[in-house]
């Protein structure tokens, strides 16, 4: 278990056609290029890749392709969150005879179940599957919802292949009372950025990232990675803040400007399905010259 | 201007009498113990002062106090937040005029103001003194209520006496937005932690802490603060855990649980007011087997 180390994790879109399919041929194309530019390991389909608006059985076809596409290349990090316990452990079953290497869960969409609820969630699911298991705390996709330190460690103790926790919270306090227990209880206990904010959770014990901007600026990612990976966290300094600069940029608009960048940068993955909103012309055009002129983005890069 | 506040800053807690009346000469006591264990500069009525608990009297009497007692060894700021906007103009005005280093001022408490609000309520204030003025932006304690990058940006651009934040939102983006707007500007703008989460935002620009757990383990404090300047990040690690594991002991019931503490490291300083809890005889013992178990009872200063 401990032996599961995923390093800078790129967190692929999901690319659909003008019909709002999934368009199997692009996330080929788009998986191959991330494997070229600096992933580690990939995670999908997570929110960055619109997991809410995929069926089960889409869901469940995109992690047989991408398994079979990326045949063995980097380890595949399946997201499986759901708002049904049930459903969400059937789905955990099914990639792992798929053949994914981890999974990924989020808090449940939408209830907000008290917190002994929240760990038999974690629990049902994560015992359907002998993979690793990692829990995804994300508040601010969540409405709201987030884990506690003291739930996590509840975990460890029910749950074997509990394996770490991808903390997108950014919250210091968390991430500080969540590690310095955890690796007690199971060494080797994993703490992963959940946001290309990495330098301040590195410095807190961070050694994984999962990088929705990874389409866009992975050579800039990549370095950001290895100088915190490395502990040099004052020379991480400079590209963490032009990664933050770019977050900010695309951050409002969400999947639809990340899609929007995408296409500027000659690698058009189509539009978010709905109820998302694509990009206007008027914003993708200058959304397209906002990134053109940020330097540090010179040597991202262009088409596939 | 050179920048002097930095490092780790005291913020004393307030003695009491048993009748809950101010205790001068143990806070004298109290100042001289900092000074002498290596605080950088002191800063008084935080919170943890019992700030609010103060009449404002109360508060001018011991900023004196402080001024005079510290006699220019290190720099002295006083916190003039209060509920009426009033109050800490006249505490501002009070401070100039006894001659402390700087004050520091939250954002309105309250009331919900907008960025305007809180834009237009830094430029009186700045306006109204000649001293370094030192934000506190603590939106999780106030209801959203926010300092942004931005805003921070639009001070610094027109106020020359706007020289840092206590920030304390312990938030890696917050503190990231801030830093990269503010140090743009103002190369030396103080950015300071609310306590001492110094090993997440010392790699992202942050120059010290007002401590928390200084009139209990000063050494600790220094310790820490010395890794993380230095770049001694696994030694700073060690560290962090361990003063986050006191934070977790005193922000429970704080600052009474901190007023416990110090009687067991032969420092009494009494009751805290109500609304406030006074740490009781099992609250203590509890506190005492903590500070066993980290050590702190052997490599703290006992006494004064």
């Amino acid at each position: 278990m401990n032996a599961f180390q995923p390093g800078l994790v790129h967190l692929p879109v999901t690319p659909f056609t003008p019909d709002r399919r999934i368009d199997f041929d692009r996330l080929g194309r788009l998986i191959d290029f991330h494997i070229r530019n600096g992933a580690d390991a990939l995670a999908l389909p997570t929110h960055a890749g619109e997991s809410v608006s995929l069926t089960d059985g889409e869901k469940r076809m995109l992690i047989e392709f991408a398994v079979k596409h990326i045949a063995g290349r980097k380890p595949l990090i399946a997201h499986v969150s759901d708002a049904g316990t049930a459903i969400a452990a059937a789905l955990a079953r099914h990639v792992e005879a798929a053949g994914a290497d981890a999974i990924l869960v989020t808090t449940p969409y939408y209830w907000t179940p008290p917190p002994e609820m929240i760990l038999e969630h974690f629990v049902e699911i994560g015992a359907a599957v002998r993979l690793p298991f990692l829990v995804h705390n994300a508040p601010e996709d969540m409405g709201g919802a987030k884990v506690s330190a003291e739930l996590m460690l509840t975990l460890i103790g029910r749950l074997d292949n509990f394996a770490g926790l991808v903390d997108a919270s950014l919250d210091w306090q968390f991430m500080l009372d969540l590690i310095m227990e955890a690796r007690h209880a199971r060494p080797g206990f994993l703490l992963i950025s959940g946001t290309e904010l990495m330098v301040s959770a590195a410095a807190i014990g961070a050694t994984g990232m999962f990088a929705p901007l990874a389409g866009v600026a992975p050579n800039l990612l990549r370095a950001l990675f290895e100088l915190c990976r490395d502990d040099k966290l004052f020379e991480a300094r400079a590209a963490q803040e032009e990664i933050a600069r770019l977050r900010q940029l695309l951050k409002a608009g969400g999947v639809a400007s990340l899609k929007a960048a995408l296409a500027a940068r000659g690698r058009d993955c189509g539009q978010p399905r709905p109820p998302l909103q694509a990009l206007d012309r008027h914003a993708a055009d200058a959304l397209a010259r906002h990134l053109d002129s940020i330097a540090a983005l010179r040597d991202e890069p262009r088409g596939w | 201007m050179t920048n002097k506040f930095r490092g780790v800053m005291q913020s004393p807690v307030t003695p009491l009498k048993d009748d809950f009346s101010l205790d001068l000469a143990t806070f004298e006591k109290v100042l001289d113990f900092h000074v002498r264990t290596g605080a950088s500069a002191i800063s008084w009525p935080h919170h943890k002062g019992e700030s609010l608990n103060l009449t404002i009297e109360e508060r001018k009497r011991f900023a004196e106090a402080a001024v005079k007692t510290v006699a220019g060894r290190i720099p002295v700021t006083i916190h003039v937040s209060a509920l009426a906007v009033e109050d800490t103009f006249a505490l501002a005005r009070h401070a100039q005029d006894i001659g402390a280093d700087g004050i520091l001022a939250i954002t309105p408490y309250f009331w919900t103001p907008t960025r305007e609000a809180i834009h237009d309520y830094f430029v009186r204030l700045c306006g109204s003194i000649e001293l370094p003025v030192l934000s506190y932006n603590s939106p999780s304690y106030l209801a959203g209520v926010e300092i942004t990058g931005e805003l921070m940006a639009r001070l610094i651009e027109r106020l020359p006496n706007f020289v840092g934040v206590k920030e304390a939102s312990f938030n890696s983006e917050k503190f990231l937005e801030i830093s990269r707007a503010a140090l743009k500007l103002r190369p030396d703008f103080a950015l300071v932690t609310g306590v001492e989460f110094l090993l997440p935002s010392v790699p992202l620009g942050g120059v010290g802490s007002y401590s928390a757990a200084g009139s209990i383990c000063p050494n600790l404090c220094r310790d820490l603060f010395e890794a993380c300047v230095a770049g001694d990040w696994p030694r700073a690690r060690e560290l962090q855990y361990k003063v986050s594991r006191l934070w977790a002991l005193f922000r429970n019931q704080y600052p009474s649980s901190l007023k416990g503490g110090m009687v067991i490291m032969g420092r009494p300083v009494g009751p805290t007011r109500p609304p406030l809890p006074t740490a009781s005889p099992e609250r203590q013992a509890y506190i005492r087997a903590e500070l066993e178990q980290l050590g702190i009872l052997d490599t703290e200063p006992h006494g004064w």
